[in-house]
């Protein structure tokens, strides 16, 4: 026995720390999504050399847009914004006429936002998050919604004093409660790393190429009405139950550089 | 020393992989730096020492890096005790052997991540999505293992190899 533990013990010490890291990390999986004391020093810790850095990098690339022809035309950002709008204004159309038919509708105030610049994206390759140089100082805590001017980019994970750290809705783990804009079917759009997945749209939905996917407000994470994407492509099965959905982003998230933060209501 | 000096190279491989490697990468696949650090450990420090150290690396990278906190000090744990417990018995500066560790190891990395949040957390189709990224990452992380190696070398070569040198006490393979 003494023999079998001398010739094994390296082997068994390190399954024994690979279980403990294992978990340490479900563990930590049970903590709700804040930001624990570790992360929030790296945040700091970072914040001040990569917000300089990511400064110099678009000053780069302003002056690179700037000098090779073409660089600086971007007409897939112009279509994007477009029918982001479109799509706005149609969406406030039918707001407003559901609300002149209620007649005792209360007009929803708009929300503060705080504008925050992006200094950085997720470090691996297989998540979708980006770091803003706002924090719990300024009001960024965790669970807050963040938008451009295209529409949803996505929520605070983890907030740091002056930087946080944003899921976008194509990470894998986001899931985002959404409506099919002109058709009002319910759905939920899942990130799939480039895209999103419209997830329980029922086979007889009559969801076209095209339209437009807007947040439904429900599980209070994100108010209703934000632009989230159009539907790229549509696919039946004969005896499916749901019909395969692909959803196109409004966000250019290659292009972020500058997001808004819905911030809490009240004082 | 040592250790301040993969500190160090923590944080310029997280400055590279969050800031500056991401434009020049638009696909969203771009060299995993940090593992290939972990590795380089793997070979170079004793397990406990170099075990506390890469576990606390994975902490860092979680911080950057997707929204579990732990995950990649799991990860990087296990891949770590994976490449010391070899590393008594391989020529660590043999270039096949570079090539067998970073492409081990970055599948190891995906494997191990695909369990953890497959077996963990209600991530729908994440596998999918790593199994679509691994060639080119696969790809990358050779690539970048290769001119971090020939880097190495040349460092070497041009700062005297005298003690107390950094470099040669950066470059010293642990005993057996």
């Amino acid at each position: 026995m003494w023999e079998w533990w001398k010739k094994n013990r390296s082997l068994l010490l390190g399954l024994v720390l690979i279980l403990a890291a294992l978990l340490g990390y479900s563990l930590g999986l049970r903590d709700g999504g804040r930001t624990g004391w570790f992360e929030r020093v790296a945040l700091r810790l970072g914040g001040p050399v990569f917000g300089p850095v990511a400064d110099a990098r678009y000053a780069v690339a302003g002056v690179w847009n700037a000098v090779v022809p073409g660089g600086g035309l971007d007409l897939e950002a112009e279509t994007r914004r477009l029918r982001a709008e479109m799509a706005n204004v149609e969406e406030l159309k039918r707001e407003n006429d559901r609300l002149k038919r209620l007649l005792d509708f209360v007009e929803q105030q708009p929300r503060r936002t705080l504008a925050a610049r992006v200094i950085g994206e997720d470090a691996t390759s297989w998540f979708r998050t980006i770091e803003i140089d706002r924090g719990f100082e300024d009001g960024v805590t965790e669970g807050l919604p963040v938008i451009d001017a295209a529409g949803l980019v996505g929520r605070v994970v983890k907030s740091a004093a002056h930087s946080a750290r944003v899921l976008l809705i194509t990470d894998a783990s986001s899931a985002v409660a959404v409506l099919v804009q002109d058709e009002r079917i319910r759905g939920v759009c899942r990130g799939q790393g480039g895209t999103l997945a419209l997830d329980f749209a029922l086979v007889q939905d009559a969801i076209q190429v095209g339209d437009g996917i807007i947040t439904s407000g429900s599980g209070g994470v994100f108010p209703k009405g934000l632009v989230v994407g159009y539907v790229r492509s549509v696919r039946r099965e004969e005896f499916g139950l749901f019909q395969t959905v692909e959803v196109e982003s409004a966000v250019d998230f290659a292009h972020l550089e500058e997001v808004l933060v819905l911030l809490k209501e009240g004082p | 020393m040592r250790v301040l000096l993969y500190l160090g190279l923590a944080w310029l491989a997280l400055l590279l992989q969050t800031v500056l490697l991401p434009p020049l990468f638009p696909g969203g696949v771009k060299p995993d730096l940090i593992l290939l650090l972990a590795i380089w450990i793997g070979l170079r420090e004793p397990p406990l020492k170099g075990g506390a150290l890469v576990y606390g690396l994975g902490w860092l990278y979680d911080a950057y890096a997707g929204v579990y906190p732990g995950l990649h000090g799991f990860v990087l744990l296990a891949i770590f005790l994976t490449v010391c417990g070899m590393a008594t018995r391989l020529n660590t500066e043999s270039l096949p052997l570079l090539w067998c560790l970073v492409g081990g190891g970055t599948l190891m990395h995906a494997a191990l991540t695909a369990f953890a949040l497959e077996f963990f957390v209600d991530v729908d189709r994440f596998w999918a999505l790593i199994i679509a990224s691994l060639p080119a990452q696969l790809l990358y992380n050779l690539l970048a293992g290769y001119l971090a190696r020939n880097l190495y070398f040349r460092l070497k070569k041009m700062v005297p190899d005298t003690p107390p040198g950094v470099l040669a006490r950066f470059g010293r393979r642990h005993a057996p």
